[in-house]
Order: structure tokens, then sequence, then C-alpha cells
């Protein structure tokens, strides 16, 4: 009836339209408020009618789109006059539309005006939401909509409120639209005016203020007409601007805010972060996306300090956190890869279920993604905040009790490990690794002890989630990570000793198997010697290539020695691939790891690395030079006793020129032990153990002292890669501890019966990666470690040949 | 509904140039005359069928003004296609292509399929960009081109399904990983039995060294 009775004035109109000069835009815009006005004026609030079978829809749409209209054939940015009469105040539809909405008469009202806000400030491109009769509305309507729970047309208000984002993002002034004090007192915003009462009497669903955080500050009194819109440093003069648009400038300024202003966007938008509606979710987190990263330093603040924005992100984060079943399995963890962005669409897929604890790992993994995109995209004032709040509400609070408590560390290790891996934001990082490692003058921090001794435990899963971890914070490393970790004390080159304090009777002795002397006497012995002919020919190569004369060169030769020392440091009896056929392969690796290392550390304050050779063979220093660390274990088989014991001069050359002009080598005095920190402690620990320890854990073993080995600092580099390096007896080197290890296995694996066989089955078995063997029982760990450890040398070799041949090249 | 790949889509290209009318013509199979800003993404849906295979698109739309790049940019990670669109009428969208595409290959995998679309064919008399130059440009990007109009259909249900299509042909090669989400590729209920074993890996001892990830 309603419906009919309007179809049938517009008809009339339309009649006297025929007659009648045609309307100018403005007289069809009043037309169409009038007919709102009449539907309103005679409306029975009892009636069921749903507003879509109402012209309602139509009268607004045909406002907007006058508004759009003549918007077109406005020039120069000038107001057209239906717009211009909204902004006079002469037809309030924004009013109107706010009160429909804080009413919902006829039902689905609500949901209408919301999206005809919506439309006209996505359609139109100057909304003139700077003026005072555009800004209040909309705030009104989206306060009066904001309900607790969740209202049904949230994913309109939501929709509403990305829009102003929008407008804010590309208009920074407008920002002071949503602050205090224009954020007008609560009582005000939470009614609606009585001129706007008398023109829609309908009753608004809004009486009483609902507990609302928004609320919580007292607004300031001061009524709008009185506010410039741009707040600036100076003395509040209350005269200088109006709320017409006419003097709104719009341009952002320096402006101050103090802690108790609220940031009426913002804080609207959180209070949409916690629908069960993914959609609205990410609604809201575009919207905040959107305005923390305006690059203006006034708004940056105002997110920072006049809301909670980061503090909630974060404790959204560590609710997430903290659904994560127990039972999860820790394994389960990594193969994760989630976009924030894509979730909202996901959650619907019944594969959700794929395993215990999926939709908790992906809707946490999800949320931090959005975190570390936040902080890449926003303003570095508020990523600095955002991260500090994330080490303190999220890794102090609630992840660090998960890694402490033994029942726990295996999955919040793998959790943790997995976070550090997916985030990319620096600010992230840098916080992460300082809570990992510890700042200031704390020379035992607690966490890194813990995690320590948590990969020293029995508990194989909980060691090897944390050397997975380690592994992480190694690749994730930040200049100052990596010198708590691993360069605080090699930095002094404590580790070099004068006199090697070897007794007279092992000192010959190991002078009678020297590396040198061996190689020729093994020379057909030992098929593993085709490696260094290889890395021979290479290297020479190379050296030709760059005009380097080959045969005369000792840097070139004490490569070769370092390649050796690794290659023949397991007896050709017990290999399992006496051919080394991967060896091409190793190198080719190291090259393009070594690449990442270098980006990787590009800016870090690190001396050169040009001293990792030195192609000057002069000896120019005193000390006793000879290797104490050249023993080979072939010697454990064959018991062979050479007759010449003249030392080795050019065992001598690494040792030399390395003067940094920042910091004089310090060379111990030989009886004072090297003390090479807790985390190389652990590492050769769990070296030595390798032959008793799962494969698995081997694996990122070596893999932890690789990535170490390949990064670009030349103390680190002579102390893990440098095997005739002269040191004291007591002091610990990666190639002393891997000594040992040989010997273990060089007596132990030929006491297993078939020996040869098993070797060979069971290089065979792990280098087929069939999922089956690993969850078989019968696998014989000494013979894994003792493959792991074989590969793990000619790693080590590729590494150190790879950085040798890298330093000629920046030598030159 | 059942399928047998889930593809994931973007739309990325200037503003007003016409993502979201070719979504909505895509879809919905109407046209819509005012532009409607997009801030933040859209989504749409729509199943079509590849080889006798039922394949559903899920496509988001997404702003073009530069004000929300921040957005548009969590979305490029995670896509298996890209449809980037220009306006054949104004110039200027054609020109800002390169920097489309330079955005578009440092944020997304390696493996993406970009579709270059020059839209509002319907519009002849307002045209300023050839569509030989279209073809030259796809040509040296290794794109796939084609001129659509969002108005009258033409070539909307092609440009989706062809970037489908293309799709589909890099997972018969195996270029694509389907294992891996993160390619925006994703198989159906009925064929989730397959892929489930593989990549367990870690066994070998060649990954202590090989599988590191840097
Ligand atoms: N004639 C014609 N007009 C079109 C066509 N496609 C889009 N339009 C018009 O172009 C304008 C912009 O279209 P949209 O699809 O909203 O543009 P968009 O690329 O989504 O823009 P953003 O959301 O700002 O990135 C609208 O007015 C459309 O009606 C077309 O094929 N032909
Ligand atoms: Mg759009």
């Amino acid at each position: 009836m309603q419906k009919m009775l309007s179809r049938f004035s517009d008809v009339l109109q339309t009649a006297a339209d025929v007659l009648a000069p045609p309307p100018t835009r403005l007289e069809d815009f009043e037309y169409h408020w009038k007919m709102i006005l009449n539907f309103y004026q005679n409306y029975d609030e009892s009636s069921k009618v749903h507003i879509e079978d109402t012209r309602i829809p139509h009268h607004l749409h045909q406002m907007l789109q006058l508004i759009v209209d003549e918007e077109k054939e406005q020039q120069g940015g000038t107001v057209g006059p239906c717009l211009e009469a909204i902004v006079q105040h002469k037809i309030c539809v924004l009013d109107a539309l706010t009160a429909l909405a804080a009413a919902d008469r006829p039902p689905g009202a609500r949901s209408l005006a919301l999206t005809t806000g919506t439309a006209l400030l996505r359609r139109t491109r100057q909304p003139c939401v700077n003026s005072v009769h555009v800004y209040r509305p909309l705030q009104r309507m989206l306060i009066q909509c904001n309900e607790s729970p969740a209202s049904p047309t949230e994913k309109e208000e939501v929709e509403l409120l990305l829009t102003l984002c929008g407008l804010v993002r590309k208009e920074p002034g407008l920002a002071n639209v949503f602050t205090t004090p224009f954020v007008e007192d609560k009582a005000s915003l939470l009614s609606i005016p009585e001129d706007i009462q008398k023109l829609i009497p309908i009753k608004s669903k809004v009486q009483t203020p609902k507990h609302n955080t928004l609320f919580e500050v007292e607004f300031s009194s001061n009524t709008l007409r009185h506010m410039p819109i741009v707040r600036t440093n100076g003395p509040e003069d209350g005269n200088t601007g109006s709320g017409s648009a006419d003097d709104a400038s719009c341009k952002s300024q320096k402006t101050v805010y103090d802690d108790n202003d609220k940031f009426l966007l913002i804080d609207l938008l959180l209070s949409y972060l916690n629908s069960a509606d993914n959609q609205v979710v990410l609604r809201a987190c575009e919207g905040i996306m959107i305005v923390s990263s305006l690059p203006e330093d006034d708004i940056a603040n105002l997110v920072t300090s006049c809301s909670p924005v980061c503090e909630a992100i974060v404790d959204k984060l560590a609710v997430k956190y903290k659904c994560i079943p127990f039972n999860t399995e820790p394994t389960d963890v990594d193969n994760l890869n989630i976009t924030w962005a894509y979730l909202a669409q996901d959650y619907g897929d019944k594969a959700m279920n794929k395993f215990q604890g999926y939709r908790e790992l992906t809707s946490f993994y999800s949320w931090l993604d959005y975190c570390d995109t936040l902080m890449k995209e926003c303003h570095p004032t508020i990523a600095a905040h955002l991260s500090r709040t994330f080490r303190q509400s999220f890794l102090e609070a609630c992840a660090e009790a998960g890694v402490r408590s033994p029942r726990h560390a295996a999955l919040a290790t793998a959790v943790l490990a997995k976070c550090l891996r997916a985030v990319d934001a620096a600010d992230l990082i840098s916080e992460f690794s300082n809570w990992l490692v510890g700042e200031g003058e704390v020379p035992e921090w607690p966490l890194l002890h813990k995690l320590i001794s948590n990969c020293l435990t029995d508990n194989h899963d909980i060691t090897l989630e944390t050397l997975q971890f380690f592994q992480t914070i190694i690749e994730k490393g930040t200049e100052h990570s990596i010198h708590r970790l691993v360069l605080s004390r090699v930095c002094s080159r404590g580790y070099l000793s004068q006199q090697p304090p070897l007794e007279d009777e092992e000192r010959d002795r190991l002078n009678d198997v020297s590396l040198w002397r061996e190689r020729e006497r093994n020379r057909e012995a030992m098929q593993q010697l085709q490696h260094e002919d290889h890395v021979t020919e290479q290297i020479h190569d190379i050296l030709s290539h760059e005009g380097v004369d080959v045969t005369g060169q000792d840097g070139a030769q004490n490569i070769h020695k370092i390649v050796n020392s690794f290659l023949l440091l397991l007896p050709r009896a017990i290999l399992s691939d006496p051919v080394g056929a991967d060896y091409l392969h190793y190198i080719h690796d190291a090259h393009r790891h070594y690449q990442f290392w270098l980006d990787q550390t590009s800016t870090f304050n690190w001396p050169s690395e040009s001293n990792y050779v030195d192609t000057t063979a002069s000896s120019t220093h005193s000390y006793d030079s000879r290797p104490e660390a050249d023993i080979h274990l072939d010697e454990a088989f064959d018991n062979y006793k050479p007759d010449d014991k003249s030392p080795d001069p050019a065992a001598s050359f690494y040792i030399e020129k390395y003067n940094y002009p920042q910091k004089l080598p310090k060379v111990s005095t030989g009886d004072e032990d090297f003390d090479e920190g807790p985390f190389f402690r652990m590492l050769y620990k769990l070296l030595l153990n390798m032959p008793h320890q799962p494969y698995q854990i081997n694996l990122h073993l070596t893999a932890i002292v690789s990535k170490l080995a390949l990064i670009p600092h030349p103390n680190l580099h002579e102390y893990l890669l440098n095997p005739m390096l002269p040191t004291a007896k007591k002091t610990q080197t990666l190639f002393k501890v891997l000594q040992e290890v040989a010997r273990k296995l060089s007596v132990e694996i030929p006491r297993i019966k078939n020996y040869k066989k098993v070797i060979e089955s069971t290089r065979l078995q792990l280098m087929s990666e069939d999922p089956i063997y690993d969850e078989r029982g019968d696998h014989n760990q000494l013979v894994e470690s003792l493959i792991v450890l074989e590969e793990f040398c000619k790693e080590l070799a590729a590494i150190a040949f790879v950085k040798y041949q890298h330093a000629l090249q920046v030598a030159r | 509904m059942a399928y047998a790949y889930l593809f994931k889509y973007i739309i990325i290209g200037d503003t007003g140039v016409g993502k979201s009318c070719l979504l909505l013509q895509f879809t919905d199979k109407r046209f819509q005359p005012v532009h409607d800003l997009t801030i933040g993404v859209e989504f749409g849906a729509r199943m079509i069928t590849i080889d006798g295979k039922q394949i559903k698109l899920q496509i988001w739309d997404t702003a073009g003004q530069e004000a929300f790049r921040s957005i548009t940019r969590s979305y490029y990670r995670g896509a298996a296609g890209a449809l980037l669109v220009y306006d054949i009428t104004r110039r200027e969208t054609f020109n800002h292509l390169t920097t489309w595409l330079e955005d578009a290959r440092q944020h997304s995998n390696s493996n993406m399929v970009i579709m270059l679309i020059g839209n509002k064919s319907d519009l002849e008399s307002r045209r300023e960009v050839k569509k030989e130059e279209g073809e030259a440009f796809a040509r040296e990007h290794g794109l796939v081109f084609m001129e659509t109009s969002a108005k009258t259909a033409a070539n909307v249900e092609e440009a989706f399904i062809n970037t489908a299509k293309e799709i589909y042909e890099k997972i018969q090669e195996g270029v694509f990983d389907i294992n891996n989400e993160a390619n925006g590729i994703k198989i159906g209920p009925q064929h989730s039995a397959v892929g489930g074993a593989s990549g367990a890996g870690g066994a070998g001892a060649g990954g202590a060294a090989g599988g590191g990830c840097c």
C-alpha cells in the first residue's frame, strides 16, 4: 500500500515534469528529501513492512546519484548545490540516516543507512567530511551502531569505518575529526538532535549508554563550532576557526595530543577485531593498516599514544597462542604457510581439521603474519611501539613460560621457532632476537641459558626443536644477536696460543704423521684425494685466471691443506662415499649460502673478510706455528710411523697477518684457557656426542655449525675453519672436536659385524629419503652419525674453499 | 560444491580501470556504471570447468589507489594468478604497468601467472592505447594479453578462464608445488589423499647441507 502510494506520487511528479520546465538537480534532490520526510511523518511504528518494500531506498538512491552526477560537472573541486544543501544543513539527510540507523525503522533501515553513507563517501571525490554536518552524523551513526556483542549490521558498520579510514589516508587532516575534542561529549553523540527527531519522529533504539570503553574518558564539553578543525601547537584560540567546511583546512599540521585524547576511528575498529565473522575482522585489520601506514608523524603518535591498538593486536596474538592445544605435534608446526589476508576465505574450508591443532595454529600464524605485515607497512613510530609491545606482552608475558616448562618446551619452542622464521619486519626480528640473546651488559642472559640447557636435556624432542630454533636465530641473525651468541668471545682471538704446550712425546708423534707427509705417502691408497685434485684444479684455474702465479703461492697451498684436513678427517676405510661424487654440489651450495650471508651481514660493522687470504708467503712472526691439530686417523688403521721428523714450514701460513687496526690481536699465553662461551660449549658437547645421538639431531646440529662457518667474520672464520690454528691444549676448537668424534667412530665402527655392508646400506637408505625408514626402529645410529660427519666434512671443506675463493676476488 | 582444484587470483591495476566491474561481470554477469571506489579488497568466487575438471576460482579485487597499496601488497603473496588491468581510454593507466609489474614480481611467488587486460574495449571512439601496444608490452614481459569490456562482457569469461588454463598447464608440467598453499593453489577434497605423503623430506644425508634454508 505504502509502496503503491509513493509510486503514484512519483508518477504525478513525472506528469508534472512534462508540463513545467524540467526541475533543477537541487529541486529533484529536495523532492526526494520531502518524500522521505513524508514517509516518516506518517509512519506507523508498529508496521512490520521491511524497508526494502518501501520507497525509501529509491529516494535515497536518487539523492545519492544526484550528488554523484553534479560532482562530475563541478569545476575545480567546488561543491555542487545538492551537497551544498547538506553542508549548509538545509537538507539534513545525513542526520536522518543516523536517526534511521539508530531506530532501525522500518526494519532494515539501519543497514540501508550505513550502506548509503558508505556509498556517498565512496562514490564522490569530495564528500566534505570536514564539514560538521557531514562528520557529526557519521560519528553518531558509528557510535550508535557499535553494539556489544556484535550487531547484525556489523558488516555494514565496519565497511563504513574502512571507508572513513580510506578518506583519512588520502586527507590526513581528517583524522582530527575522529579525535577528541571533535568527538563530542557522550550524551550528545548517543542521542539524536531534537530538530531531527521532529523531522523523523521515530523512537531511537539507543537510550542508555552501553558499557563502552570508547567513553571511559570524559570528553571536553567544548562545542564543535568553536574549535578549529586542525589543532595547532599554539595557544587555544576558540575563535580562529569554525566548523564549517569553508574554513577548515584539511592539511595535516603538527598537532599535539595528550594521553587522554581518543582516536575514535581506531578505537571503533578495534571493537570489530573480535567479531565472529572473519570478513569483519579482515575489514577492521585493513582499516588499521590503512591509517597506520600514513606517513604523518602526528597521526602515528595519535595511533600509539591515544589508542590501545598495538596492545590490542598483541593481546589478540597472545590469546591465539594460548589456544594452541598441548597435544599438537611440534613437527606439524613447521609446514604451515599462512597469509593473513587470505584466511577469512579459507576458514570456511573443511580442510581446517587437517591435524590436531591445525585450526588454532592457522589462526595464530595468520595473526602473526598480520602483525608482521602491519609492521612493514606502518609508520616507523608505530612499528617501534608495536614491536616493543610484541616483546613485552607476547614474548615475555606469554611465550617465555612455555619454553621454561619441561612439559611444553618442545611445542612452545617449535611454535616460537616458526614465529621467528615467519616474520620479516626488521623491528620485529630485532626485538625477537634481543629477547632471546639479551641486551646491555648482562653477560648470562637467563633465557639463552635456558635454551642452551634445553638443548642438553635427555629429551630428544626438546633438543631437536631447540636446535631448530637456534638455527633460525642464526639465520635471522642481527648484528647484535650474532655477537652475543658467537662473536663476543671469539673477537678477542683468545683461542690463539703462542706456545702450544705440547708434551714432547706428543709433539713428535704429531709431527710424525703430519698431513703434509701423509698426503704424499697415501696418494694412491686414498682415492679420496681425488677431491683434492678437483680442488687443486679449480684453485689453479681461478688463480691463473686472476693472473696469480699458481706454483709459488702459499695461499693456494694453504687452502689445499685446509680442504684436505676436513676431507681426510675420517679414515678411508670407513667412508660411505670414498669417491666423493657430490663434492661439487657442496661447493655450489656453499656459494649460494655464502652469498646469502654476505648480503645478510653487509651492513654489519665487522672487520673485512679480506683477511681470510694471505697471498704473501713471508713468515714475519716468531711464535711456533707447528700444527698441533694435525692428526690423521688412518693411523688408527695402519699404525704408520714415518722416519722424517722435520716440521712443516708451510703450516705457519694461516696465523700471519691478522692485524686488524681496530683490535690488536690478543694471544693467550698458553696456560690461560680460552672460554668459548656457553653456546659453543653446548655445540661442542653435542658434537662430541654425535655417535650416540639420533640422526635428526646430528643433522640439525651440523647445519647450525655450517651456518656459523659461513658467517663472513674473520675471527669466527679462522676459529672454525682453520685446522692449523695454534691453540692451547685445553682450548676447544671445532676441528679438535671433530677429530675426537672421528677417532671414536673409527674405533667403534669396525667392531660392527659386516660394517662395510652396514655403512653402504645405511647410506642408501638415508639418501633415498624414504619416510618409512624414519619410522623403522632398527637404525644404526652409529653409522648414521658417521655419514652425517662425512658429509659435514665435505661441507666444511667446501665452505672454506668458497670463502677463500671469494676473498681472492675481493682482494683483487 | 566439490572441486578438483582451487586457484587464488588477484586483480590489480590503476584506479578506475574497471577491476571491480570485471569481477562483477564474471561472478554476477552484470555491469555497474558507477565507480564504487574499492578500499581494502573485495572478494568473489566462481566455479569453472577445464579439461573436464571443476575448478574453483577465488578472486580478490584490490584497490587501485596508491593510498591503499599497503593492503594490496598483502595479497600478492599466495596468489596463483593475477589479472593486470589497464584502461584503453586512459594512457596513464598503461604507462603505470611497469610499476605494477615490478610490485607484483617483487611480492609474489615467481610462478604466478599474469594476464594483461586492456579493459573498456567498448569505448573504441575514446581509445588512447592501441591494441598492438598492449600486445607488445605483453610479449616483452612474458604475459598473456587480451582486450575486454566489463560493460558488454566481451572476453571477460575468456580472461579469467585462460588464466586458469595457464595455471592448470603449469600444474601438469609440475612447475607449481601444489602442496604448498603459498602458491595459491589448493587440491580439492577428493584429491587430497594423493599429495599427502610427499614432502616429508629431510631424511637424506645430502639434506644436511643442501636443505638449508638460506
Ligand atoms: N564503458 C565501460 N566502462 C567501464 C568498463 N569497466 C568499468 N567501467 C567503468 O569504469 C569505472 C570504474 O570501474 P571500477 O570497476 O569501479 O574501477 P576499479 O578498477 O575497480 O577502481 P578502484 O576500485 O578504484 O581500483 C566505473 O564507472 C565503471 O562503470 C567497461 O568495460 N566499459
Ligand atoms: Mg574497484
